[in-house]
């Protein structure tokens, strides 16, 4: 059941962080100069945030959508198969969320 | 807008069944390159297979969003304001496709 509405809210928030999207590549087409605020402003701590946040989203609604695509083909309806599916993104999405931010973190490290 | 539903309700379907594997692909780019200078990045989204990569997810993107968005519009906005909201996402996706589009043509040349 929670999945559904937060499908719904990560989508929102997908579509508002891709159009501060196209305006941070919008901001890199215009030049290093141009663009070193932006980039600055990404690594800050706020800025780390909004990003981890946003890969999150990305990551359930990626997850939860190819449980959408398989509930079209007709399977997976079973009212068990649902609660455990629906633990699975949850569980999966936040993991893989923090191992790709780490993993970020680590390699701006190195740079 | 019931007989479009159809062509709707598939091209949801398909951007999502595209756009599965370009965010992998994106995510991927995005760790790989954190901490990389300007001009690595500028690199690496010319190269022509990571600016057609990107072309696409760019569409694919916002055509998703924008029938992603009029769903949830028809869901909980009154039907007289509708035409005014839908029209605003209509504008907001291909704002966002655009300017990406032109960003990444820019990038790449």
């Amino acid at each position: 059941m929670a999945a559904s509405i937060v499908h719904r809210a990560t989508g929102v928030a997908l579509y508002s962080g891709t159009l501060l999207l196209a305006v941070w590549v919008f901001a890199a087409s215009q030049g290093a100069a141009f663009f070193a605020p932006v980039g600055a402003f990404l690594s800050s701590p706020f800025g780390v945030l909004i990003l981890s946040g946003y890969v999150w989203a990305l990551l359930f609604h990626g997850l939860n959508g190819l449980r959408h695509l398989y509930w079209d083909t007709g399977r997976g309806l079973g009212a068990a198969t649902v609660r455990q599916t629906s633990w699975g993104v949850f569980a999966a999405s936040i993991f893989l969320a923090i191992v790709v931010v780490a993993a970020g973190l680590a390699a701006r490290g190195q740079g | 807008m019931t007989h479009k539903g159809t062509a709707t309700f598939i091209a949801q379907r398909a951007s999502a069944a595209l756009l599965a594997p370009l965010v992998i692909w994106f995510l991927w780019g995005a760790v790989a390159h954190a901490g990389a200078s300007y001009e690595e990045v500028r690199a690496w989204i010319a190269a022509p297979l990571n600016a057609g990569l990107m072309a696409v997810l760019i569409l694919a993107g916002s055509l998703h969003m924008r029938i992603g968005l009029d769903e949830i519009i028809d869901d909980y906005i009154d039907s007289g304001a509708r035409g005014v909201f839908k029209l605003l996402n209509l504008l907001a996706s291909l704002g966002a496709a655009a300017l990406g589009l032109w960003s990444l043509f820019v990038l790449s040349f």
